[in-house]
Formats: structure tokens, sequence, C-alpha cells
């Protein structure tokens, strides 16, 4: 299992990538849907593309849910740990 | 034992010999599948079985779950020509001793094990089994979207999950003929605690579970020819069943006739095959 360091970093690359943003101006606490750029198509999109990275998938509730960097990289670390 | 038993155990803890006198050799009682017009029972519940293990995309020596697995049909075909580890779950004793029975004759033991009672009441870890069925169990099961997000959580990703049901032709006709006295008869006197939904039902349960829905298969013809076959073997064996249980060969004639006579006008019987995945 990743640290939670380590996707914390992947996960910010992710959404910087998609957005279109410095990854330096995201942080942890970071709302995704609150960044410049951002709505709910390419907030799916951030999911499907760590999904892929981490070839996991996400329950619905988290999906849909997820607001922070922080939760993300949250559901992540569950999903690893149920895939084990 | 709970009430759900007692019900479910009418009809499926009759006697074994009863089953013995009209089913095919491995005693399947679900639908067959006719490739050809020659073809007899126990040839169509060998290509039934066929069928499955491919919609199931069964792979040798992986880990499967059969609900309600009856007589052992499935199970012990599963596990003696995939090397599978088939995980059978029924809630009626006599099939269960003879499932376990059947896998020690075969030298099957190790990959073979029944859990007793109600699928409701089984559990394992999340993920543990590569493919899944249920042939005509569901009817049984009240609340199908729990049933269905259970089954989600056993299995890994990407496996499949084939369900057979015998189901109303609509929503339409089930609020129409739920309560006739045909269908009471078959759901109070046969079944027990069964519940016949249109596909729409299955779908939606699956669908909310979080299952993609790989395939539809209608197979009314099949059961038609099946429960003729059936009632052919009945009537053949008459003398037989009514020494067992006086009366018998007359009350499956009269249960088979009316499951027969509703397809296609009330009734249908699909195999909806699910897969766990986006």
């Amino acid at each position: 299992m990743p640290a939670v360091a380590e996707i914390t970093e992947v996960v910010i690359g992710i959404v910087a990538g998609e957005l279109g943003v410095e990854p330096a101006s995201l942080a942890p606490d970071s709302d995704l849907r609150a960044v410049e750029g951002a709505d709910s198509i390419r907030v799916l999109r951030i999911i499907a593309t760590i999904e892929q990275r981490y070839d996991i998938e996400l329950e619905d509730a988290d999906v849909f849910g997820v607001s922070t960097v922080d939760e993300v990289v949250t559901v992540v670390r569950a999903a690893l740990d149920g895939a084990r | 034992m709970t009430a759900g038993v007692v019900e479910t155990n009418q009809h499926y803890d009759l006697d074994p010999a009863i089953f013995e006198q009209f089913l095919d050799p491995m005693r399947k009682y679900s639908s067959a599948l006719y490739r050809t017009a020659a073809d007899d029972l126990a040839t169509a519940q060998r290509h039934k079985l066929r069928f499955v293990a491919d919609r199931m995309s069964v792979a040798d020596g992986e880990a499967v779950l059969d609900i309600g697995c009856g007589w052992g049909a499935l199970t012990l075909f599963l596990a003696g020509r995939y090397d599978c580890t088939v995980t059978g779950v029924t809630p009626a004793r006599r099939q269960h001793d003879h499932v376990v029975g059947t896998a020690a004759t075969r030298g099957l033991t190790d990959r073979v094990r029944v859990h007793h009672g109600m699928f409701e009441d089984f559990d394992a870890p999340r993920g543990s089994f590569a493919a899944a069925a249920a042939l005509g169990s569901v009817v049984h099961m009240p609340d199908l979207p729990a049933v269905f997000a259970k089954v989600r959580r056993l299995l890994r990703r990407g496996a499949r999950f084939y369900v057979s049901e015998s189901c109303f032709r609509s929503a339409a006709i089930q609020a129409e003929f739920d309560a006739r006295p045909g269908t009471d008869f078959v759901r109070d006197s046969i079944f027990g605690n069964g519940r016949l939904r249109p596909l729409s039902e299955l779908v939606a349960a699956a669908e909310a579970a979080g299952f993609a829905v790989d395939a539809v298969d209608d197979l009314t013809d099949h059961y038609r020819r099946t429960i003729d076959h059936w009632i052919e073997r009945v009537a053949a064996r008459a003398p037989q069943l009514d020494a067992i249980r006086d009366g018998t060969a007359a009350d499956l004639t009269r249960y088979l006739e009316i499951a027969n006579a509703g397809w296609g006008y009330t009734t249908k019987h699909y195999g909806v095959t699910l897969r766990n995945a986006r």
C-alpha cells in the first residue's frame, strides 16, 4: 500500500493535469469542485483517471461524494485495502 | 429453523425419490437448453450447464458460488469438469445431504462445500468468488436489492453473476395475476416464500447493486420443453410416484401444467448475466 503522502502527490498531479492548474496551487484540503475550471464532468474524469491509475473501483457514494484531495486519498486507500 | 426454511422446504424437502423419478439423472431442477429438436432431457440439461458456465466465464480452478444449489447439478459439474472450488447454498437439508454425499462418491469432497441455510444468512469475505450463479433461486428471496448487493460484495472485480428466473411478463401482468388462484396454488402449495417478478424488477435490483448487465437470454421456450419432458416422465412414473406418497403424480402434473400454460402469456423465463464492473 503506497503511503498517504505518495497517493496525495499522485492525486494532486492528476487534479492539476485535468484542471490545468499548477500542482503547487493545490493542498490536501483543497476542494476539487472549488478549483478554477472544475465542473462535475471534470471531477468525474479525475476520479476515472485515479481509478485507472490504481486499478480500483470506488463506491458510488465516494465517486459522487468526495470534495477534497484528502477525502479522495482516504477512499483510494480504503479501495486499495479492500482489493488486497 | 426459520419460517422461510420451512416454507421453502415444503417442496424442495420432499422425498428425494420423488425428484429422482421425473428429473434427469443429474436431478437438475431448472430449465434445460435444447440445441436440436432431437435433444432428450438429459442432453439438454448438459447443454444448459455448459451454457451457464460459459455465461459465468468460469475458468479452471476458480472459486464459484452456487446460490440455491438444489440437488447440486451445477455445483458438481463445475467441481468435476472445471476443477472449481464450489460453494453451494441450500436451505433444504435433503438437498444439502445429497450434494455432500454425491461429492464424496465422486472424490470431490475437497472442492465442494454446501452451506445449509438461507443465502440471506450466508457470508464470506469480500471478493471471495470469481463467479456466481442463482438458478431459479431468487424467487424465494423477498429482498432482491439486498441479495444482489451482497452477491456483488462477495464477487471479485470483473466477476460474472448468472441469474435465471421465471418472471411475470410485465408489471401490468404482475398486478393482474399475482393474487389469482393458479398463482396462489403454485406459490403457496409448491414453492412457499415465492415471489415472481417482472424482468424489469430484476434489472432494477441489479442496477441498484452496481452491476453491469452483460446479457439477457430469453429461455422461455426451453423451459416449456423442459417441463413438457417432466410431465411426460411424471405420467410414465405415476405408479412409483404415488407409491411414495398418494396423489403425488396428480399434484405434480397440475403444478407443471399451470407453469407451462403461462409461458409467453403471463410468464417468461430469463437468464440474466451480470458483471461486477463499471
